[in-house]
């Protein structure tokens, strides 16, 4: 066998590989994808198939128009956009700096950062609410984005801090000989450089908005309020009401959106440092 | 340069760096420090279902209560927590480090749609995973595993029925969820390697396992290392997955597989006394930093 | 450019901290004080029944309903803030003692005078009292109710004592299809079993019961119907039997019924078997929803809240709840009337109700479900001697009900 077609099948057993994983991967999805489709109101049968037997998008109907799911769509996207803005905005200086400068007490506060994240948020609930009332920032869009945007300032300070150290300072370092300003050294090469951290760190903070609806609820009472995850959890079957495919529809739906994001970024993460020089 | 204008632009610098990173670290102090601090101050008040509004201060009454709580059941709950938080390192890495590795494979056209693919359970909000796992997938009457085990003229198995068992699914349905972030982060680092090392050796004869033990691990080291590292206490402090498949009132499974959130739940936090459950939240806080201060003395990784 | 603006953000939010604004209160507008907010956990029949006869007191009152999943929990955490609370809410009655000792519910007698609450059946009003307070003011009740697929159980051949019951199932339980399924190990549906054998799980003065003879006599005897059922039995897997056909009999919430008859089933309703060893009928808990208010909206929106609790008083407005419910409206004068002395159901429900047993009101039940929860399991599905985990279980409820405290 020549070298070549060697490679090829090389190639199509990891291919197929992949089919396959991706299909077992995507079975629960799959799954609701079925439900949702299903005419029959349940969520479980005992010959299940992954066609459904009564196909219905009354499901579907549901939700787009029995549900005020533009108004839960537009209330989520003012929420993800501007917490991504004021997370990034945020997060990108203090990560900086904490990677490049050195001074009393950043090891410190480094340190406490990750153990910090660890502490079981079930009571912190409780707390924040207490400190947002005497602020007024009890159902306002403000508070919740400050919730956000606090709960992933850690993620995005330590995430990009981490990237940032791996960036040699040799290229900075050139660029300032060259006569950048401070502010063009970190805009023209820094940030184009660290493009694969920034899009994770974007992407787990739309995430985290998008899929939130703990704080979402209890922080925004008020339907009018209700952010995608909010009114998708209001539509939970529970013993009594819901109906299990209109929510697998939700869930479906909502994930959607999410799901373009990340092929979009995917490009940045790919593209991200092909020059080469990264320190070992 | 006199050593007073050293100091003085050292001081300059640092009060430089707290500029920049003061909104970042404020919201931090406001959203992460001090409900810490506000639980602390609840944790020796008797604020409970009969003195919502009208607590007051009790002192370290709630942590002599709380120590109670630290028996044997909270003992193994500590050991198992431990290896859940283990195991699932562990499999992240290697599986997400494969996959990603894979992915990477020369001429690989359709690379981006599997990496879409893989990465979808991540755009679903967790309870609704857990949710379609328990009662589509582990469902032992009606669930699809059984279904299909049952097409296969096997026994059907009750997925969250038995202690081990149960762990097992946990562990599969954790990996789902935390797998796409685990194999973004790991791709991207590993496209980060410039080709040309390898290149040079392939040349000087290295075999794959030599280039991925001193090229590869050593390279993406430095990048994923922050990610691990929350990933290792989001896994800590994982409670949907665990409570949610096993631990819920009214469907519980039989199966005591529980972790040391889950179990203060149990005894702590559906009391509604407020300052009781604040006090074991601290000490378990405690015991985390504990535990991480002891690894770090240990392995001296932690290269900040 | 951007940075100062998230700077200076930050720093009007610290402001804010450091001077604590709060929202201005004083004085509500008079818009407010006739906007009412209602929570409620309940289907969108029952919402949509709410919605139309509330509608009529526009436009003097303005009737904001909401639908909150985890209502009990919410309550808690905004109960006393009035910027975020509800004015009233619809629920089960067997939350208010927890909310009566925050301090965040207030009596209904303060609003309804307590004789013009004499048209309803005693039991619900006992439900809705805690410590000597009337707290809810009732629409409907709801208990479980034996129900039956007809394609596989006659009308006249429903087991009329569990030991018929028992022998049902024996013979048909096997090759995927179940003679009769429950909850089984879920506290809500086992306490039907615990009160026939008149034990108690939460005894009247807020001590729990679950090492009396009562107890471990009925845990032992349901655990031998437990194991004719499959081991998962939680409410989709339960429901999803009955639903297929699969399972012939069960226990259920007359939410069940509505779909049940969309799956093509012909459902019947029949009293609870009576327990031989007892002579009583399987005995579940009542639950009595209605609407309970807050204290800041008693106080500060009374007129409105007065309107709205009287109108639904109107007993024509309690039947089309039930009926959208599938449940038994709370007022006597309701059964005389021929919509509900027709309905087969809600007649069996009543008929269920007079061995029914409340569900306890006070805030010890909170731990108990949990506790009792673990005791059904380590018995009916780990199969651990019965005494030996009542008597763990008896522990476990004493301190954690000494750690509320």
């Amino acid at each position: 066998m020549t070298r070549r077609s060697l490679e090829r099948v090389k190639l199509a057993v990891v291919n197929l590989f992949f089919i396959l994983l991706c299909f077992a991967v995507l079975i629960p999805i799959l799954y609701a994808l079925s439900v949702s489709l299903n005419a029959d109101n349940s969520l479980l049968s005992a010959n299940f198939s992954f066609l459904p037997k009564h196909f219905t998008l009354r499901n579907y109907r549901a939700v787009f128009v029995d549900e005020p799911i533009m108004l839960w769509l537009k209330n989520s996207l003012i929420l993800a956009v501007i917490t991504l803005l004021v997370s990034l905005g945020t997060g990108i200086p203090a990560a900086y700096i904490f990677s490049r400068k050195r001074f009393a007490g950043r090891r410190l506060i480094l340190n406490a950062l990750v153990l910090l994240y660890a502490f079981p948020s079930l009571l912190s609930m409780m707390a924040l609410y207490k400190l947002l009332t005497p602020m007024g920032l009890i159902n306002t869009r403000l508070g919740l984005i400050i919730v956000y945007t606090g709960t992933m300032a850690v993620f995005a300070l330590w995430n990009m801090k981490g990237y940032f150290d791996t960036i040699p300072l040799e290229i900075e370092e050139a660029a300032k000989v060259d006569g950048a300003s401070p502010v063009q050294i970190v805009t023209r090469i820094v940030l184009p450089l660290a493009r694969p951290t920034i899009a994770v760190t974007a992407m787990m903070i739309l995430i985290y908005v998008w899929n939130e609806y703990i704080f979402a609820i209890n922080f925004m009472t008020g339907s009018d309020t209700y952010t995608l995850a909010a009114g998708l959890n209001s539509l939970q079957a529970t013993e009594m009401s819901g109906s299990w495919p209109v929510f697998s529809a939700a869930s479906l739906v909502v994930s959607f959106p999410i799901l373009i994001i990340f092929f979009a970024l995917q490009k940045n993460m790919t593209t991200g440092l092909t020059s080469g020089g990264v320190k070992g | 340069m006199n050593s007073d204008t050293k100091k003085k632009k050292k001081r300059a610098d640092t009060l430089f760096a707290y500029l920049w990173s003061a909104p970042s670290l404020l919201l931090i102090f406001l959203i992460v420090i001090f409900p810490i601090l506000y639980t602390g101050y609840i944790s020796v008040t008797n604020m409970n279902v009969y003195h919502w509004n009208n607590y007051e201060f009790i002192g370290l009454q709630n942590y002599k209560d709380a120590l109670l709580v630290f028996d044997n059941g909270f003992l193994s709950a500590l050991f198992r927590t431990i290896l859940w938080t283990a195991v699932n390192m562990v499999l992240q890495l290697i599986l997400a480090y494969v996959l990603a590795s894979l992915l990477n494979i020369k001429g690989l056209r359709l690379r981006n749609v599997y990496r879409t693919l893989l990465i979808f359970p991540w755009a679903m909000p967790g309870y609704v995973s857990i949710l379609l796992w328990k009662t589509g997938m582990f469902n032992s009457q009606f669930g699809l595993l059984n279904q299909w085990l049952t097409k296969a003229g096997l026994e059907p198995v009750k997925w969250l029925g038995s202690n081990f068992m149960a762990f097992f699914s946990c562990t599969v349905v954790n990996l789902w969820l935390a797998l796409p972030f685990m194999i973004t982060i790991i791709d991207g680092a590993l496209q980060s390697i410039d080709r040309s090392f390898y290149e040079s050796a392939v040349l000087e004869g290295a075999t794959w396992f030599e280039r991925t033990r001193y090229i590869t691990l050593p390279m993406i080291r430095p990048i994923i290392a922050p990610s691990v590292i929350i990933t290792v206490f989001t896994t800590f402090k994982q409670f949907d997955v665990i409570y949610l498949l096993t631990q819920q009132v009214g469907s519980k499974t039989g199966a005591d597989i529980h972790t040391i959130l889950t179990y203060a739940y149990e005894k702590a936090f559906i009391t509604n006394n407020y300052g009781y459950s604040s006090a074991i939240s601290m000490m378990i806080f405690a015991m985390l930093i504990v535990f991480s201060w002891l690894s770090k003395a240990n392995t001296k990784e932690a290269s900040i | 450019m951007r940075r100062t603006g998230f700077l200076s953000l930050t720093v009007a939010a610290a402001v804010m901290l450091m001077c604590g604004c709060g929202a201005a209160n004083s004085k509500l507008s008079e818009e407010e004080a006739h906007r009412i907010v209602i929570w409620h956990d309940k289907e969108d029949a029952v919402t949509g029944v709410l919605e139309e006869k509330l509608k009529e007191l526009e436009p003097e009152v303005t009737i904001v309903l909401e639908k909150k999943s985890d209502l009990t929990e919410s309550l808690k955490m905004v109960g006393n803030n009035p910027s975020a609370a509800p004015d009233m809410y619809f629920f089960a009655h067997d939350k208010i003692g927890v909310y009566a000792e925050m301090g965040i519910l207030s009596p209904i007698t303060d609003i309804i005078p307590a004789e013009e609450l004499s048209g309803y059946m005693q039991n619900t009003l006992e439900a809705a009292t805690y410590k000597g307070e009337i707290y809810q003011l009732p629409i409907y009740y709801e208990t479980l109710l034996f129900l039956y697929n007809r394609r596989y159980m006659s009308d006249d051949a429903v087991p009329e004592t569990t030991e018929e019951l028992y022998d049902y199932m024996q013979e048909k339980t096997g090759g995927g299809h179940y003679g009769f399924v429950e909850q089984h190990s879920t506290p809500y549906y086992a306490a039907g079993w615990i009160n026939g054998f008149g034990g108690r799980i939460l005894n009247d003065d807020g001590t729990p019961g679950l090492n009396s003879d009562a107890v471990i006599a009925a845990l032992a005897y349901h655990k031998k119907f437990a194991d004719l059922m499959p081991g998962e039995t939680e409410y989709a897997t339960v429901n999803t039997l009955f639903n297929e056909g699969m399972a012939h009999a069960t226990i259920g919430g007359p939410w069940l019924i509505p779909t049940v008859r969309e799956s093509g089933i012909d459902v019947g309703a029949a009293p609870m078997p009576v327990i031989d060893e007892t002579g009583t009928p399987i005995a579940p808990y009542m639950g009595v929803q209605g609407i309970q208010v807050l204290q800041y909206a008693a106080s500060n929106k009374t007129e409105s809240v007065e309107k709205v609790l009287r109108a639904l008083m109107d007993p024509e407005v309690q039947i089309s709840l039930a009926q959208a419910s599938g449940c038994a409206p709370a007022s006597e004068e309701c059964y005389t009337m021929p919509e509900i002395a027709d309905d087969e159901i809600v007649m069996t429900m009543k008929e269920t109700a007079e061995h029914a047993v409340p569900m306890p009101n006070l805030p010890e039940m909170d731990v108990m479900w949990t506790v009792v929860g673990n005791l059904l399991t380590d018995v009916n599905m780990s199969d651990e001697d019965v005494a030996e985990s009542a008597e763990k279980a008896q522990e476990e409820a004493l301190s954690l009900i000494k750690t509320m405290q």
